[in-house]
Parts: C-alpha cells; sequence; structure tokens
C-alpha cells in the first residue's frame, strides 16, 4: 500500500512538472466533440476544425479537445473542469451544451465561448452555424438529375430546425431541375445511434422505388453504404462519403468549420472578440459540396457548379418566394427571401414532402 | 469441476468486522492494480490519472459539490430499489420512472413560466413522485393481475418514457420563443432547488430530500418495524416468483416506492442542474443506482457510501477526460472492474471459507 | 405496396438473426437457473471485435469466430462471479454488461465509424426467383438458415436428450439435482458459456452482416431484447424463433409504413416495439399455469452445495 502511495505521489510530482506553464503562454482552448470521432459526419468534421486550427496557428495555441461526453450533465462537468484550469475559449461542439456554456461565460467573464448550434449571445458567448442548407440545395439538384421518375427518399433522425432547413432546401433543388419530383418519402429514424435501423430505414425507402436517398445528419455510413448494395444512389449532408458508396455516391455537402473557428480565434486573440452569430456557408468557404458523381453530365454538373457560383456572389438563395408549405399555408411571397433567423427556427416543411411533424 | 472442491463457504453466523473492511479495500486496490495497467497501455500516466479519479473529486468546495450533485440521484434511488430487491422484486426501470416524474413535474413551470409562486417547487415534487408512482405502478399491476415479469416490463417502458420524451421536446413541450430548438422553456427560480456552498457550485436542496428518505429507510431497517420488514423483507422463496407466489402487497409497495423515488430524482435533475425539460435528463442514474443499491449490500447506510464512491468514479473519470486525455469508454470500463471486483470479493464478507471436510470415501 | 409488405416480411429474417441467436443462448442459460442480464454487454464486445477481426482480416468466418469467442470470455467473468463467488445475478450481469460495454468502445475506438463490404447471400436458383416467396425464403444469408437451425435444434436437445433433461433439472431444483449425483455448477457453467458463445455470434451479427459497421452503441438495446423474448417465449426454442421473427417484423414496420408516407405519428410506430413486448408478454403470462410448467423454477438463485 505504501509503495503505492509514493509512486502515485511520484508519478504526481512528475506530471506537475511535465506539464508546468511554457516560456510564452499558448491560447488555450477547450474543446468539446460530443461523440466517438468517425470517418465521417458531424464529430469528424469537428476533428478537422480543431486539425484546421492546430494547422493555421501551430504552438500560439493550444487545444484540450474531449470527445464522447455525449451533451448531457457529464459534458457539463467537463466544460467546468476546463474554465477552471484557466482556459481562454470553450468550443462547444452540441446544441445541448448552450446553457452550461452560457452559465460558464457569465462566471468567467474572461472566458470566451463559441457555441455549435443555438440561438444565445452574450458579450463572450458567440454562436455559430453553417448554412447546412446551401450545399443541400445543390446536393438536391444532383438527386433531381439523377433521379428519372422523380422518386426520392430521406432517413433523417429528428425533426429538428436545422434538419428541416437542409430538407427543404434538399427538395427545392431537385423540384427546380425536374419538375416530375413526386411527393418525397421521409422516415423519421426517433434515434441517434442505430446504424441497423437506418440501414433498414434506406432499404424500405428503396423498396418504395426511391432512386436517390438523402443521409440527412447519419449517425453513421449505414444508409450510404446500404445504398451502394441496392445500387441506389445517395446524398449525404457534412461530409464526402465517397468512400462508402464508391459508385452510387452522387454528391456530399463539405462542411469546413476551420475558416469560422479562425476567424472567432484570431479575435479572441487580438482581444476583439465579439458574442455575435456567426451564420457562414459557402461566401466564405464554409460550406461546399464535394465527391460529385462521374454518372452526372458535364453539362449537369456544370449548372450545379453555376448555382454555387451564384451562392457564393450572393445573387442566389435556396430559400425565395414563393414558399409553399405541404400544409398549404404561404411562406414566403413571390418576390421575398426568408431572412436568417426564420431558417435558423424553421418549424414547416415544403409542398412536396410527404411526412408529417409533431404540433 | 470434476475434481473435488478442496474449500466451501459457509455463510457467516455473524458479521465480520475484519471483512466489512477488507472487502472494499481488497477491492479498491484490486481495481487501481488493472488500472494502473489499463492506462498505462493507454499511455497515460497511471500516477496522474488515479489521482483523478480517487482524490481531486474530493480535493475543492466545486468537485464536492459535483460529487454531491452525482451522489444525491443515485442514493435516493438506490434507497428506494433496495426495499424493493430486498422483496425480491426487480425494478430495473427506475430510469424510465425518473423521466416520467420529470416529464409531469415539468408541465407546473413550462405553463406557468412567470410564476413566482412559493407552491411551484413542493407541487413538481408531488407530481415527480406521483408519476413515478403510476409509471411503475403499471408493472406492478401486470405483475400482481397478469403475472408479466416485472423485469421486463419496467424495462421497456423506460424505452417508452425516453421515447415520449424525445417526442415532447421536439414539439408539443418546446420552447415557442426557443426557435424551435428541442427543449423547453427556462424554469422560473421558483421552479428551482435553492443552490448552496458558494458561487458556482451546483449542490442543491434537493440532497435534503435525499437525506431523509435514507433516514426513513434506515429507520424502517434498523429499528425493526415488523410488519414492514415481514411485507416488503422477502421471507417468500424466489424460487416461487413465476409461479406467482409473491404476495401482491410486496409488489405494490416495492414498485410504488420505487417509482417515487425515482421521480423525485427526475425532479432533482429538471429543478437541479438542467433547468427545464430536454432531450436527456439522466446519464443513466437509474441503471446505476441498481449498482449502488448492491454495492451497499442493500443498506441504507451502506447506499450512502456505494453512492458517495460511485460519484467520485464518474466525477473522476469526467476529469481525467480533461487532465489526462483519457477516453471517456475508459472511466467506464474501469467503473465495470470495479464493480466486477465487489462482487468478487464481496463473497468473503458473506461467507466463511473451509477447507472442505475429507471425503468419507478415500478416492 | 408489395414492395413494402415483401421488404418487411423478407428482411425481418435479417433484423430477427442477431435476436433469436442471442435469446437462444439466454435461453440455455436461464433453463439452468442463471439470469444472464449481461447480454448487450457481451453483444457489444463481440461485435467490436469481430467487426475488427472481418475488417483486418476480410474474414467474415474469423470475425464469427472472434465475436463467439469474446463473447464467451466475458461470460466466463459472470460465471465466475455468480457461480463462484455467489454473487446476486441480477446485480453481476449489469456489472459485466457494462464492462462490456466500456471494454467495446474502448477496443474497437478507431474503427468507430469504419464499414465493410456485406457478406454475400445465398441464393438458390430459379427459388428464389420466385415471387414475394423467393426473397422472403431463399435470399437470405446464411446464418439466418443457421439461427432457426439452432433453435430447432436446441428444441430437440432440451425436450428429446438426457442432457437436455439434465440441464432442465438443474433449473428446476439445484438441490436436488445434486442429491441424485448430479453437478449443478459444472451444468450451469456449462450454460452460461454457451449463453455468451450465442451472444457474441449475435454481436458479431449485427456489426458484419447486418449494418455492417462498427460504431459505439450500435448493439442500441438489442441486448435486452433477446432477454425479454426468452420470458416473452415461456422458455421455448420455437416460440423464441417467432417472437423474434415477429419483433423484426414489428421494427421494420415502423419504417415501412413511414416510407409509404401513411400519416402515423413515428413516435406511436418507434415505441410500438415496446408496448406490444408489453402486451404480449401480458397475455402469455397471464396464463399462470403455462407459466409454472416452463419456467425454470431457481432462476435467478445462486446454489451451494449443503455440506
Amino acid at each position: 500500500m505504501k509503495i503505492w502511495v509514493r509512486t502515485l505521489l511520484g508519478a504526481t510530482a512528475l506530471g506537475l512538472l511535465l506539464s508546468g506553464p511554457a516560456a510564452s503562454d499558448p491560447f488555450k482552448i477547450g474543446y468539446i466533440i460530443p461523440n466517438a470521432i468517425g470517418e465521417a459526419g458531424w464529430d469528424h468534421e469537428l476533428e478537422r476544425g480543431r486539425q484546421a486550427i492546430v494547422d493555421h496557428f501551430g504552438d500560439k495555441v493550444q487545444v484540450n479537445a474531449v470527445n464522447g461526453v455525449g451533451e448531457g450533465p457529464d459534458a457539463t462537468r467537463v466544460m467546468n473542469r476546463m474554465a477552471a484550469d484557466g482556459t481562454n475559449m470553450l468550443i462547444l461542439g452540441a446544441f445541448g451544451l448552450m446553457n452550461d456554456g452560457l452559465v460558464l461565460a457569465r462566471r468567467y467573464p474572461d472566458l470566451k465561448v463559441l457555441h455549435y448550434g443555438g440561438y444565445v449571445n452574450e458579450p463572450n458567448f458567440a454562436t455559430l452555424a453553417l448554412r447546412h442548407y446551401e450545399a443541400s440545395y445543390l446536393c438536391g439538384m444532383a438527386a433531381g438529375m439523377a433521379a428519372k421518375t422523380g422518386n426520392l427518399g430521406v432517413v433523417a433522425a429528428f425533426p429538428l430546425p436545422e434538419v428541416l432547413s437542409i430538407m427543404n432546401a434538399y427538395v427545392l433543388g431537385a423540384q427546380s431541375v425536374n419538375p416530375d419530383i413526386k411527393p418525397v418519402k421521409v422516415v423519421w429514424l426517433n434515434s441517434w445511434f442505430d446504424p441497423a435501423k437506418e440501414k433498414a430505414a434506406a432499404e424500405s425507402l428503396a423498396s418504395q422505388g426511391a432512386e436517390v436517398l438523402y443521409s440527412l445528419f447519419p449517425g453513421t455510413p449505414s444508409t450510404v453504404s446500404t445504398a451502394e448494395q441496392l445500387g441506389v444512389y445517395v446524398t449525404v449532408t457534412l461530409s464526402d462519403n465517397t468512400m462508402f458508396a464508391p459508385t452510387k455516391h452522387l454528391c456530399s455537402a463539405q462542411a469546413e468549420f476551420g475558416p469560422a473557428l479562425i476567424r472567432k480565434i484570431q479575435d479572441a486573440i487580438d482581444g476583439k472578440f465579439v458574442g455575435d452569430d456567426t451564420f457562414s456557408g459557402v461566401k466564405d468557404g464554409s460550406m461546399g459540396i464535394a465527391g460529385l458523381s462521374p454518372d452526372l453530365s458535364e453539362e449537369q454538373k456544370k449548372q450545379i457548379m453555376a448555382r454555387l457560383e451564384e451562392m457564393r456572389n450572393g445573387s442566389f438563395q435556396p430559400f425565395r418566394g414563393p414558399i409553399m408549405s405541404n400544409t398549404g399555408q404561404e411562406i414566403a411571397a413571390e418576390g421575398t427571401n426568408l431572412d436568417d433567423t426564420a431558417i435558423k427556427s424553421m418549424k414547416f416543411l415544403v409542398k412536396g414532402i410527404d411526412t408529417t411533424l409533431p404540433n | 469441476m470434476n475434481i473435488r472442491q478442496p474449500f466451501v463457504l459457509v455463510p457467516r453466523q455473524r458479521q465480520s468486522r475484519i471483512a466489512l473492511i477488507a472487502v472494499p479495500l481488497v477491492t479498491i486496490s484490486l481495481t487501481v492494480i488493472a488500472a494502473f495497467f489499463l492506462f498505462a497501455g493507454l499511455g497515460a500516466d497511471p500516477g496522474i490519472v488515479l489521482y483523478t479519479f480517487f482524490i481531486e473529486p474530493l480535493s475543492s468546495a466545486y468537485n464536492l459539490g459535483e460529487v454531491l450533485i452525482k451522489a444525491s440521484p443515485l442514493i435516493l434511488i438506490a434507497q428506494g430499489l433496495a426495499i424493493s430487491f430486498r422483496a425480491k422484486v426487480w425494478n430495473i426501470g427506475a430510469e424510465g420512472q425518473l423521466i416520467i416524474g420529470a416529464i409531469c413535474a415539468s408541465l407546473i413551470p413550462i405553463y406557468w413560466s412567470h410564476s413566482d409562486s412559493m407552491l411551484m417547487l413542493p407541487g413538481m415534487i408531488l407530481i415527480g413522485a406521483a408519476a413515478g408512482m403510476v409509471w411503475a405502478g403499471i408493472a406492478a399491476l401486470l405483475r400482481t393481475r397478469f403475472n408479466a415479469s416485472e423485469v421486463i416490463v419496467t424495462l421497456m417502458l423506460t424505452e417508452i418514457a425516453r421515447q415520449l420524451l424525445y417526442f415532447l421536446v421536439t414539439g408539443p413541450l418546446r420552447d415557442p420563443m426557443g426557435y424551435n430548438f428541442p427543449q423547453s422553456v427556462l424554469f422560473p427560480s421558483a421552479a428551482l432547488y435553492p443552490t448552496f456552498g458558494g458561487v458556482g457550485v451546483r449542490a442543491n436542496l434537493s440532497i435534503f430530500i435525499t437525506l431523509a428518505v435514507t433516514i426513513i429507510c434506515w429507520v424502517f431497517v434498523s429499528k425493526s418495524f415488523a410488519s414492514f420488514k415481514l411485507l416488503v423483507g422477502g421471507t417468500t422463496p424466489a424460487a416461487a416468483r413465476y409461479a406467482g407466489f409473491l404476495p401482491k402487497q410486496a409488489v405494490w409497495i416495492s414498485l410504488l416506492i420505487g417509482g417515487a423515488v425515482a421521480g423525485l430524482a427526475g425532479v432533482g435533475e429538471i429543478a437541479g442542474p438542467i433547468g427545464k425539460l430536454q432531450r436527456i435528463i439522466s446519464p443513466g442514474y437509474g441503471f446505476a443506482a441498481i449498482i449502488v443499491a448492491f454495492l451497499g449490500g442493500l443498506n441504507p447506510i451502506g447506499i450512502v457510501f456505494a453512492g458517495m464512491l460511485m460519484a467520485v468514479v464518474y466525477v473522476g473519470g469526467d476529469n481525467s477526460l480533461v487532465t489526462a486525455n483519457i477516453p471517456a469508454s475508459a472511466s467506464v470500463v474501469f467503473q465495470g472492474l470495479l464493480l466486477v471486483f465487489y462482487l468478487a470479493t464481496a463473497v468473503f464478507a458473506r461467507y466463511e471459507i473451509r477447507r472442505a471436510p475429507p471425503p468419507l470415501i478415500p478416492a | 405496396m408489395m414492395d413494402a409488405l415483401t421488404f418487411v416480411v423478407a428482411g425481418a429474417f435479417a433484423m430477427a438473426t442477431p435476436l433469436m441467436l442471442a435469446a437462444l443462448g439466454e435461453l440455455v442459460t436461464e433453463r439452468s437457473g442463471v439470469l444472464n442480464l449481461s447480454v448487450e454487454g457481451m453483444m457489444a464486445i463481440a461485435a467490436a471485435i469481430a467487426f475488427m477481426t472481418t475488417h483486418d482480416t476480410g474474414s467474415f468466418l474469423l470475425g464469427f469466430a472472434a465475436g463467439g469467442v469474446s463473447g464467451l470470455l466475458l461470460s466466463v467473468v459472470f460465471a465466475l462471479l455468480v457461480l463462484v463467488f455467489l454473487a446476486n445475478q441480477v446485480v453481476a450481469g449489469l456489472a459485466v454488461g457494462i464492462l462490456g460495454l466500456g471494454l467495446s468502445a474502448l477496443l474497437a475506438r478507431s474503427y468507430e465509424g469504419m464499414t465493410i463490404l456485406p457478406m454475400g447471400k445465398i441464393t438458390i436458383p430459379i427459388l428464389s426467383d420466385l415471387p414475394l416467396v423467393g426473397p422472403i425464403l431463399f435470399r437470405q444469408d446464411v446464418m439466418v438458415y443457421l439461427a432457426i437451425g439452432s433453435a430447432i435444434t436446441l428444441a430437440w436437445f432440451l425436450f428429446k436428450t438426457k442432457r437436455g433433461l439434465v440441464l432442465r433439472v438443474v433449473g428446476e431444483n439445484p438441490q436436488a439435482a445434486h442429491s441424485i449425483g448430479l453437478r449443478p455448477i459444472r451444468v450451469r457453467f456449462i450454460a452460461v458459456l454457451f449463453g455468451g458463445l450465442m451472444a457474441g455470434l449475435g454481436g458479431a451479427y449485427v456489426s458484419i452482416v447486418l449494418t455492417p459497421l462498427w460504431s459505439q452503441g450500435m448493439i442500441a438495446g438489442r441486448g435486452w431484447i433477446a432477454v425479454a423474448l426468452v420470458v416473452f417465449a415461456c422458455w421455448r426454442p420455437i416460440r423464441l424463433t417467432v417472437g423474434a421473427y415477429l419483433f423484426g417484423v414489428v421494427l421494420l414496420l415502423d419504417l415501412a409504413i413511414q416510407a409509404l408516407g401513411l400519416s402515423i405519428p413515428s413516435v406511436i410506430l418507434t415505441c410500438m416495439p415496446y408496448a406490444l413486448t408489453i402486451v404480449v408478454l401480458t397475455i402469455v403470462s397471464s396464463d399462470a399455469s403455462r407459466i409454472r410448467l416452463n419456467a425454470p423454477v431457481s432462476l435467478g438463485e445462486n446454489f451451494r452445495p449443503a455440506n
């Protein structure tokens, strides 16, 4: 027992020595990635964002990344711990961490908090969001071009506002290039992590004749690899998924967390941090598409890239009137665009989507 | 087991004091040794990790507060479950009862979100406990009336409760001003347990509910309320369980008590550190409490220690993510090892090991 | 509509197979009088190890072998706890389950989100092209047939062989079994290990055939459903097979109904398997005499030879 205590104390002392402050204190960042990091998807992109920070700032920053803590009470404890350790900035990669981040921001006025997916601002609490719907519109165009009979299917987890905006843009994109798009079928998984269920959902949509599947915020690449096996095209949010469906991958949205993160960190280092909303997309390189299928003709690809260019120069946005909901309401009149608030808090489905929402 | 066993286990007539102290010590030593290799294998400094796991959680007011927040629901639920387990009623679904308790209690602050009525929190406590009882009562009804295994029913009801919560926070109960995000309005302060212990410490007065329940359980168990003990004390042989011989009152009382405390624990979460209804309100307290109940030997005082130990390990595990870069799953393995070693060593507290008597016929 | 029907009726076999494998193992374990609640953990560790093996070697056979062995090894821990150290079965099952879940996530963490190519299906010429019946009966993977085959074998073993009788006697009354010269501890040990092996095969099936990919937490409650299935089936293998299949149907019905675009709130559909389990369990259990006839009387009780 005594030996053990001595080893423990020795090891601890050694650890303290090794982790003592360096010559010039780096900017300390605590980085919360909610789930395990896979080959693609949300946590994968967060990890790429972390990499982008490290590549850009080198040893000027010290990033302490933690993954797999979920977004419940345990993540809170980790964040508290980081804040207490003198972290300069917290980057929170899950919506569910918003309120705890807010509490910390109020308690430590010098701490800067960046939060993904929320809607609250304070002087030292800023919100980051990506315009996934922009790339989704482009994926929808690809889907519309590939769907000869106009049958599309979507696999999604829960009807959250961001999910709805992505789904709506997708369907608008498909309708814009193909007038024969049939009512789009949606399967809600009501589960975050059940690859077997994702796979079965993809199969059920394919059995209904869907020619293109959309894997919307997938927990796993299950839908994508199933599409490959079934021989139906697939489009995906967030990451290039070509490797999971080498022949049937049609188009992926590709998120880049780096640009916005680097900008906010630089602001904080320079003392110019503002607790604002960053809603970044195609314009500043935060959103793009990847892995366009060779099955699309050169002309079709050009048409998609032209839309991308219009989004970049600001002459086009997916949610422009007239937009009708699938319950028959007019959401936006001819000639008007939905503003960012309306996009972020979306709770309707556009005409042509065949599913219902709770409430 | 072809060979004759050289040792036999004989139940102890009296509790062994040495075993009472030795069992936890041996358990922790074995866990520490195993964890040493585990963490070394992960490339972390085991000394630092073990310090983070066992010492640091007890080292500051903030960390102690965290341990209390975590221990309180575990102990609270475990006290209720222990009564049930002593009667051999297997309520495995406290997690679901916790969720339902939280959902129903949250209706008050969601519909009166600007009220500062003093009745708010007491009302939530009552409704939460009642809702937990109703949810557990379904299992009791099916068990007593139709003989359906409460293990399966409580388990399935947990999954249903979870789906219900997902549905409600993405639909009917979400904050209308919250940009349709899946969470309710923030509760007004009249709906929250007051915190204590200084700035930033999140420990709150719900601990006193845990304390009160613990004392009540302790009084019942140790001061020999004969009828009560007989009722739920488990004199019925488990052998007859599936045949339906378990006394109905025991099933009802066990499940209702378990449901009530789980519901209270649910209120403790939403009216405590969380302060609203959201998709995730418990990191599995209902399941962990089963283990706490057994780690504590189904004894009210033992449960307090077991709950504290579990909480220390949980908090230590979270801290080690930050300090030692240990993957989250490693701390789950650590908890698993702790429990397995405890269960293996606990045998020595209950049984004496004797050399087997020589065989009558020489082999 | 027809396609949806085929999808559900044919697809349910694959959905049911892991449940069937794991539940058959648990059935044997429970028949010996031991309640092992660590099925979820055993499936998880097996899914992880099987996936890593198949991913690295390309062999499904090795994957299943590795999965079965890892489920079996974890069940050794459980067997030691309850049979040698006389720990409470419920809590030992939960503890070993936690260990299995933690280990699966830890060991396979560098494989997170990876995929492998699916295992081929057996297609029987001509027969598999028959409308409806073809895809349902003659276009499944080999494990589907093996799972059903093992259910039939087990039914025969339990009720038609002497060893099956020994197993049941030990589950009914270990003291009596001991007094007539049987060795309850040994029988139980073997039964628990068999349960581990089968749960391991079931877990392996989920990660290398059903999905096929690895993701932390991918067992997603299937182990618990397997435990429920055993009670549901009154501890009888054939009934268990039917139950597992029905469960597969209900799981897929949720998705098929949504894909058809019928407007039933999806939350109700998602809850259906769980609600249905309760309903069926209630109906099955309410006939007390049937339960009494089949339930292993000593289930959950540890055995200590009296001397």
